[in-house]
């Protein structure tokens, strides 16, 4: 396990340098920021100054060795658009991602995994058509027609509940139960594929037909080797909420790192965007790392 | 329809099995959801394939005064039964132009990011550790690496185009077949009927064909529905950013982009475009739910014979 | 992680009896679209960031009040002594936040920080472009400010200074701004609010709003929703479809013209019967009301008719696609390739409706006959085709642009729109050139003179772009409050005007 773990990170290491390489100078591609950030009517040699200031001046692999350098004592130099680290940019945002990634995510988990096998043991009964129909439509609405019906639905009605924001635990319902729909859908549909296939298996024919006639034996067993497609999915979900809700963010004013990556790129703010894309690359390697132990312990024969 | 349950159930010795695609209707219209599902989806190829022959010129045609036309109203023709977008233009008759590029941006980058997603699955799944290490931790890469950013990246380097669009998704939706297919294949490999086929010398071509994919596939294709649902509402995003689909092309995405700032006063305009997409991924998974269980041996019976047996079971 | 955990637990507790943090009496909330990247008094032209402080917290040396021109703000007095010198006489018993007193060293201080190399402050780069400013302080409460070139309006280009007190760093913004205003700047937590409370040593008259709370939502139905709760008090810029409360509601010009820009050196463009084709071939009327707000005036200059020398002896150019048609056949007829594919350049999210806008001009302008192609580009790219220096194979282009001066003067506007140097200039015309550098030397009712021909000269004569409209603005305010929005809106909100009603 050691071994495992040991050269796993490694080879993680190795990824996130690529990454961070890759990003680099993919980024640049995407222009100069220098007239974003200056008025329209600023004058050359403004924009000549400000390019001095910021070192965008420099040829590009001056400016990526200097980014190494600074990269190799965790510094990740400052944002332009802020004018302070671009780490604590990051991590101010992340925390709140984070957050809201772990609450969603657990929830969602224990509800789909719930229902969807339930529904899988009954195939086309009233319970799985139900739950089939309705977590396809969660599946696959815009997002941000869930939210602002819900804003003006519900929190205009309710008084208790705030529009957006951030403060107080109310401020929390909307967003999660917007965020918590579509990888409910995804993942319940998974969860029932894989439990219809698992439930037609042999084995679980042979202990039927071996006269296994308690339910939720049966149920225990092929929830057990219907997981693993299932964890896959959770954790693809996962990452796409800690790489940032965008809409959710947005819309309800929730500061996390959707958003600010966006912006980030939008606004040419590479050393943010950098920042952002490692710190969610780590926490997404990590995630990963977990979810390949969960496939071991859930079934001993898969070996690394 | 009766003819053919005569024909299952009677005994004859001097029976002839009906053609096979007599049966596979059979049994679709037996499943009513997934009969109304292929009848959907039908319509949908239709319009994808003759929808901008037809009413390309009628879902351009502007008209400022009459913009945000309710629906259910025909007094403007039926045309405008869906109601008038934002510029006056018949939402129906957009619908239908805008359904071809949508089904080509959506297929494409669900198609690409399958086949080569689950293909990467497979390989890291039954090779060298070496080699499974090399393609997992590029899929970690490639799941860190924020979409937005390449779209940014590709589409300001490239064009906005359809191509441009579906090799930006399906790059980003590799990752989560490639993972599935090998945590899948993980698990399978082990069983007791592939460590049979290995010991009988099958070839590894023929294991991972014959004895893997069969398992991995339901799980993945469920995964592909609903990608169809991800991928036109992620392209959606991309045109409300403006690096997607931009006007004069249409896609429903865009559809529901433009008609997000009136949610709230002419909520037609963004709902028909996303009831679109809504029943175009329904319809898709409906169907997709009943061809596993028509193409698998141990489930088949579910739709071949009469009812009262099913139930009984 | 743990702190924020335990808050969460905190609020969680809390938050069972509390309901959602709703205004207190004399709190004012103010729910804006976009957050603010910075909170330095130099760059409060940007307006997101002028919104929250100018006025607020920094004061300017003179005030641009609408409908009455310069007033006094921190200056009480000027004098033009000749030779592109101006004495300012400053107010006294002003204090700024930390205490210290306000002379004539801070107004200094901060010009010499609004045109420093180390930092590249907004209002220098936006205002005092191309010119050299030199200050002199005479005692503590008068100063001699000289420019070279010699600026007529530097009393309204004084009214764009926000002060800050001399101790004030040159090297880097700031986080926590001081000024002399009515409101201290209490705390930005990022991503989620900035809090204002009034200064007790205020010179003024005290307030009626004792703090105020900025929260950020870009989605324009959230922020109407929020008033309507309650949860906000103000939000300014919300879009038309949203403003359907006549109790609630204030429409405003806000001082912002849309115009497209022509590219005058390429062929077919550089014809001035293809440009008046263009001109005669957009029905502007068909727009208002429907695509863009009732009240939205059709342009006939780049400046909205609150500056001076506003000609409104021009009319908008007539909806006559005939007319249109009939040009650009006489121009086809004299060899020009009015066939040839222009490029219609748009900017995404620049105002409400942006898109409808272009689209459907696109459709006007292809229906007289010319090959117009759209593009919509998100900001960085756009600008990049807005401003020069043009790409040498860029081919025949129009440019969509939103241009904002509620400064009062054109001159803010004409350089860079119209003479040859300009940036954004589509025009290279020595003529024209004349002009606008005779109007930005003239004062009085000759500098209004000049300016009125130029715009005359502009829209008659050369037809230099395809002006469209001078927009209006929606604020919604709650019911409690008793203010108005003014075409300032945009730029500025002062709390010291809110009042509360009764």
């Amino acid at each position: 396990m050691r071994a495992f773990l040991g050269k796993r990170a490694l080879a993680s290491l190795i990824s996130l340098l690529g990454l961070i390489i890759l990003v680099f100078f993919l980024s640049r591609l995407t222009g100069d920021p220098t007239s974003l950030y200056l008025p329209l009517d600023a004058s050359l040699e403004a924009r000549e100054n400000f390019r001095e200031i910021n070192g965008l001046n420099d040829p590009l692999l001056v400016q990526f060795g200097r980014y190494m350098a600074d990269l190799a004592v965790l510094d990740f130099g400052d944002s332009i658009r802020r004018s302070e680290p671009a780490l604590d940019v990051v991590l101010r945002a992340f925390v709140w991602t984070l957050q809201l990634a772990a609450i969603t995510m657990t929830l969602v988990t224990v509800a789909a995994i719930v229902i969807g096998s339930l529904a899988a043991f009954h195939v086309g009964g009233l319970f799985d058509r139900i739950a089939t129909f309705f977590s396809l439509i969660g599946a696959s609405a815009p997002d941000f027609w869930i939210a602002i019906v819900a804003i003006v639905t519900i929190s205009l009605n309710v008084a208790f509940i705030p529009t957006s924001g951030t403060g107080t635990v109310w401020h929390w319902i909307l967003p999660v139960g917007v965020l918590f729909i579509r990888p409910f859908g995804l993942i319940l549909q998974v969860v029932r594929s894989s439990m219809i296939t698992t439930l037609g298996a042999a084995y679980v024919k042979t202990a039927r037909a071996k006269g296994v006639k308690n339910k939720s034996v049966i149920f225990v067993h092929a929830l057990r080797n219907a997981l693993l497609p299932v964890i896959t999915v959770i954790g693809d979900q996962a990452a796409a909420l800690l790489n940032g809700a965008v809409v959710v963010e947005t819309i309800f004013g929730f500061p996390g790192v959707g958003k600010l990556m966006i912006d980030s790129i939008l606004q040419r703010d590479f050393t943010v965007v950098l920042a952002a894309i490692f710190v969610t690359a780590i926490a997404i390697f990590v995630m990963n790392l977990i979810i390949d132990i969960l496939y071991a312990v859930l079934d001993p024969r898969i070996r690394y | 329809m009766s003819q053919i349950d005569s024909a299952i159930t009677t005994a004859n010795p001097i029976y002839k099995p009906p053609p096979a695609w007599r049966t596979t209707l059979g049994m679709l219209w037996r499943d009513k959801f997934a009969f109304a599902a292929a009848c959907i989806l039908l319509v949908v190829i239709f319009c994808a394939i003759f929808g901008p022959m037809l009413f390309e010129d009628v879902a351009t045609r502007q008209n400022l005064r009459g913009r945000n036309a309710p629906p259910f109203d025909l007094s403007r023709g039926w045309l405008f039964i869906l109601g008038g977008d934002q510029l006056g233009r018949p939402l129906l008759a957009r619908i239908i132009v805008a359904s071809q590029n949508t089904m080509a941006v959506a297929a494409g980058a669900v198609a690409c990011s399958l086949l080569i997603g689950t293909g990467l699955g497979l390989i890291a799944g039954y090779t060298t550790k070496t080699a499974s290490q090399v393609i997992m931790r590029l899929a970690d890469v490639i799941m860190s690496f924020p979409s937005l950013l390449l779209a940014v990246i590709v589409l300001y380097v490239l064009e906005p185009s359809v191509g441009n669009l579906v090799i930006v998704l399906a790059i980003t939706r590799i990752p989560i077949y490639l993972r599935t297919s090998r945590a899948e294949v993980l698990e399978v490999r082990e069983r007791m009927f592939v460590q049979a086929a290995q010991v009988m010398g099958a070839s590894t071509k023929r294991i991972v064909a014959r004895h893997i994919l069969p398992v991995v596939a339901p799980t993945l294709i469920t995964i592909a529905t609903l990608d169809f649902a991800f991928v036109m509402l992620a392209e959606s995003s991309l045109s409300f950013l403006g690096i997607g689909i931009q006007p004069p092309e249409i896609t429903w995405g865009l559809m529901v982009s433009q008609g997000r700032p009136y949610l709230t006063s002419a909520w037609w305009l963004s709902f028909w475009p996303g009831l679109a997409i809504i029943l175009t991924t329904l319809s898709l998974n409906l169907l997709s739910g009943w061809m596993r269980t028509a193409l698998d041996p141990s489930q088949r019976w579910r739709l071949e014979v009469n009812k009262e047996k099913a139930k009984n079971d | 992680m743990t702190h924020k955990f335990t808050t969460l637990a905190a609020a969680l507790l809390a938050s069972t009896c509390a309901t959602a943090a709703f205004a207190q009496d004399s709190n004012v909330t103010v729910v804006l679209a976009e957050e603010l990247d910075l909170v330095d008094p130099c760059m409060t032209s940007r307006s997101n960031i002028g919104r929250v402080l100018q006025q607020n917290v920094s004061e300017t040396v003179t005030e641009l009040v609408p409908g009455t021109g310069i007033q006094p703000r921190l200056a009480t007095a000027w004098e033009d002594r000749g030779d592109g010198t101006w004495r300012f006489t400053l107010r006294e018993g002003v204090t700024f936040h930390d205490g210290s007193t306000f002379d004539a060293e801070d107004v200094a201080h901060s010009i010499a920080r609004i045109k420093t190399d180390a930092i590249v402050c907004e209002i220098g780069a936006k205002f005092f472009g191309g010119m050299e400013l030199t200050t002199e302080v005479v005692d503590a409460t008068t100063i001699d400010i000289t420019t070279d070139p010699a600026q007529p309006i530097l009393p309204l280009l004084m009214s764009t200074v926000t002060v800050v007190p001399s101790e004030t760093t040159m090297d880097a913004f700031l986080d926590t701004p001081i000024g002399t205003g009515p409101y201290t700047f209490d705390e930005y937590n990022v991503g989620q609010n900035i809090t204002l409370s009034a200064y007790d040593g205020y010179w003024g008259e005290t307030p009626a709003v004792t703090s105020a709370t900025y929260v950020f939502r870009s989605d324009s139905a959230v922020r109407a929703a929020m008033v309507e709760t309650g949860e906000a008090d103000i939000a300014p810029s919300i879009a038309l479809q949203d403003a359907v409360s006549e109790d609630m509601d204030f429409s405003y010009p806000n001082s912002e013209t849309v115009y497209l820009r022509i590219d005058n050196g390429t062929a077919p463009l550089d014809d001035v019967r293809v440009r008046k084709a263009m001109n005669h071939a957009i029905d502007r009327e068909a727009f208002v009301g429907t695509i863009l707000a009732d009240g939205t005036l059709l342009a006939t200059g780049m400046t909205p008719p609150s500056t001076i020398g506003y000609n409104a002896e021009l009319e908008p150019y007539s909806y006559d696609p005939d007319m249109a048609r009939q040009l650009l056949e006489e121009a086809a007829a004299d060899g020009v390739d009015t066939e040839a594919e222009i490029t219609l350049v748009g900017r995404l999210n620049n105002f409400g409706n942006v898109l409808e806008t272009m689209e459907a001009v696109t459709q006007m302008l292809q229906d007289v006959g010319l090959n117009v192609n759209l593009e919509m580009y998100e900001v960085a790219e756009w600008e990049g085709l807005y401003s020069k220096p043009f790409a040498e194979d860029r081919g025949p282009m129009m440019v969509q642009a939103m241009h904002d001066n509620a400064s009062g003067d054109p001159v803010f506007s004409m350089f860079f729109k119209y003479a040859s140097d300009g940036l954004q200039s589509g025009v290279t015309d020595p003529k024209l050139d004349q002009m606008i550098a005779d109007a930005t030397a003239a004062t009085d009712d000759e500098r209004e003179q000049l300016w009125s021909d130029a715009f005359a000269y502009i829209h008659e004569e050369i037809v230099a772009d395809v002006l469209l409209f001078h927009m209006v603005g929606f604020t919604r305010v709650n019911e409690r409050l008793d203010f108005a929005p003014s075409i300032k809106t945009n730029s500025e909100l002062q709390l010291s005007q809110i009042k509360f009603a009764e």
